[in-house]
């Protein structure tokens, strides 16, 4: 530990004021960093040891306000996703027949009808009551997957006033009801 | 003829990059640590969040209210959910002002509610602190209708923005 401590500051001389006092040339001096270094070390595995590199991240997520009055949308511009209370997925536009799909398919397809109908398709994703919370966070998170490359297509286009156009989605989530489960029936026949 | 065996009498090993990189590592650690809240110390659950990938947004630390939806037990059974606040002040604000709350459930940073009770304590947040955050910080293996309730009473509320919770995919 002595290798710390032998910066020796003592070697310099002052110049110019000379005092009375006899000087003692020192040649370096000792100093033990044996107690620092233990404690720097203990304090530096405690910390390592404790903390947690990776914090929590968040999904934003927009509900519709609490409003009585329904509103009238087109069907032609409603896509519908449904998860089953198995963790299922079904998807249709309008009101075709209910198509079984995966995971892994539910990005492609929002890119697609999305871009079919820029800015006015209206995605509903209905989740059944007993599924598990983190199927209906899978769906949402291959949604927002298709939203960077959708915004990235629809700003391409340049409205009137030279201005790439903005993206507005349009999504609601719902629980899926007794219809909704027919028509799942349905699509199995 | 034999060697002469060399006495050493000790050597110096030269510390000063070891301690030079042992101080820049601590005060590393000691400036990123986040100590546990009360709240958090209090929690006897653990969460397994769902992992998403697409949102990359840091969880707000100010003016933030946190459902928790977990399991507190391991039979995976058993549910409730958890509300706390960031905001001391406002935290204490809200606990004062809901009525149905017992005693007990008054002096906890992280408290137990009933369905009725988390509408009570989201709609005094709502008096209290408009701009109040709120997140959803469910275990990936609940129940959707958990979540969908607690989505409901957010919305009744006024609070149509929220966050989901999650972990980042590794």
């Amino acid at each position: 530990m002595s290798g710390g401590g032998a910066l020796s500051g003592g070697g310099k001389t002052k110049r110019g004021k000379v005092g009375k006092r006899k000087k003692i040339k020192r040649v370096g001096f000792h100093l033990d960093m044996t107690p620092l270094v233990d404690i720097t070390f203990l304090l530096l595995t405690f910390f390592m040891f404790t903390t947690t590199m990776a914090t929590p991240q968040i999904m934003e997520m927009t509900v519709p306000p609490d409003i009585d009055t329904p509103v009238d949308v087109k069907e032609s511009e409603l896509m519908t996703l449904l998860l089953d209370d198995d963790g299922k997925i079904y998807w249709f536009m309008a009101k075709e027949k209910a198509v079984a799909t995966t995971f892994n398919e539910i990005k492609a397809i929002a890119l697609r009808e999305n871009l079919a109908q820029k800015n006015r398709l209206i995605t509903v994703l209905k989740v059944g009551e007993s599924t598990a919370y983190g199927n209906a966070i899978k769906i949402l998170d291959q949604l927002n997957l298709a939203e960077v490359g959708i915004t990235e297509q629809i700003s391409k286009d340049i409205d009137k006033d030279g201005k790439p156009t903005k993206r507005q989605r349009k999504f609601t989530l719902l629980l899926l009801d007794e219809k909704d489960k027919d028509k799942i029936k349905e699509s199995a026949l | 003829m034999p060697k002469v065996k060399e006495k050493r009498v000790g050597f110096v090993i030269d510390m000063t990059p070891l301690v030079d990189i042992t101080f820049l590592l601590l005060t590393f650690f000691m400036f990123t640590a986040k100590f546990k809240s009360e709240a958090e110390s209090e929690q006897k659950f653990v969460i397994e969040r769902p992992k998403s990938s697409a949102d990359t947004s840091k969880i707000p630390e100010k003016d933030l209210a946190v459902i928790k939806v977990a399991f507190t037990d391991s039979t995976k059974v058993d549910t409730a959910y958890y509300y706390e606040m960031t905001t001391e002040k406002d935290w204490l604000a809200v606990r004062e002002k809901s009525n149905s709350l017992t005693a007990e459930q008054k002096a906890k940073a992280q408290i137990r509610v009933t369905k009725d009770q988390l509408n009570e304590v989201v709609n005094s947040t709502y008096r209290i602190n408009s701009k109040t955050k709120f997140a959803i910080d469910g275990d990936k293996g609940i129940r959707f209708k958990w979540i969908s309730d607690a989505m409901d009473i957010l919305r009744k509320n006024k609070f149509t923005s929220f966050n989901y919770v999650t972990d980042k995919v590794q």
